[in-house]
């Protein structure tokens, strides 16, 4: 059942979607592509999101019982539906606003594209921690919603002040999510990292 | 808190997985067990000593 976690290989894509996004991110940020051209390519670390949870589901749960299983299929296929209904949803908003001049009742509505998926995939983590049957696993995912809130408290208190000496440009507040998803992946790692250093399985 | 999982385990020529399967838990949850970084519930704890046929404070130790 080791098989299953080497070939799994969560580093190695986790390790590809962080690193697309990096490079989408410096492309965007030194003006060589538009906002356009990066959100189109964007997709390509979604696809990376979407295969390394599989891989981490699939190492997570190795001869595990039928009931924590369920629990990380709906994780997965709760944050692949998500994550696309959040693409689109930002897609169709941002177009929308930037070209047909809404009313702003409209623009009302055309704000809750991007926050209702946002919405969903926190119940999504939420509901995955509740439905966890296998207990160290759970013990795993909420230490790492920990340090992912950790992370959103530091950087958001750090940046925050610094915004309001005036040092540094305002920051949207939508970031905190995707700082708590990062926070959450590396504490996730770091876990998964002490664990190889410990193991002592024979198989 | 220390436990003789892994000797436990040894002597029945039981693999990590095996008894993982037998507790309905993943194999890291053994691992995590048996190098001490975590330490089980209770009812957890219960059901190992089932599964060896042992007292709970004949597999966990206190440190």
């Amino acid at each position: 059942m080791t098989g299953a976690v080497r070939t799994s290989r969560p580093g190695l894509w986790g390790g590809l979607m962080i690193g697309t996004a990096a490079v989408i991110l410096a492309l965007r940020y030194s003006g060589a592509i538009n906002g356009s051209t990066a959100y189109i390519l964007a997709i390509i670390p979604i696809v990376f999101m979407f295969v390394t949870a599989r891989s981490l589901a699939s190492a997570r749960n190795p001869g595990c019982g039928p009931a924590g299983n369920r629990a990380a299929r709906r994780y997965t296929t709760g944050m692949m539906a998500t994550s696309i209904a959040y693409m689109l949803g930002l897609g169709i908003a941002i177009w929308t606003f930037k070209n047909l001049e809404p009313s702003v009742a409209v623009t009302w509505g055309l704000a809750m594209l991007p926050i209702a998926p946002i919405l969903a995939m926190i119940y999504v983590m939420g509901r995955y921690i509740v439905e966890e049957q296998d207990e160290y696993l759970r013990h795993r995912a909420i230490i790492a919603a920990l340090i992912g809130l950790g992370f959103v408290l530091a950087i958001g208190s750090f940046w925050g002040f610094l915004e309001t000496f005036e040092l540094v440009p305002h920051v949207p507040g939508w970031w905190a999510v995707p700082i708590w998803a990062i926070g959450m992946g590396l504490g996730q790692a770091w876990q998964s990292m002490g664990q190889k250093m410990d193991s002592s399985d024979e198989e | 808190m220390k436990n003789r999982l892994k000797v436990l385990r040894a002597e029945r020529n039981w693999s990590q997985q095996a008894l993982a399967d037998e507790l309905g838990v993943s194999r890291q949850s053994v691992n995590a067990i048996e190098t001490g970084r975590y330490d089980p519930s209770l009812p957890l704890a219960f059901q190992i000593a089932e599964v060896f046929a042992l007292a709970i404070e004949e597999i966990f130790l206190r440190d």
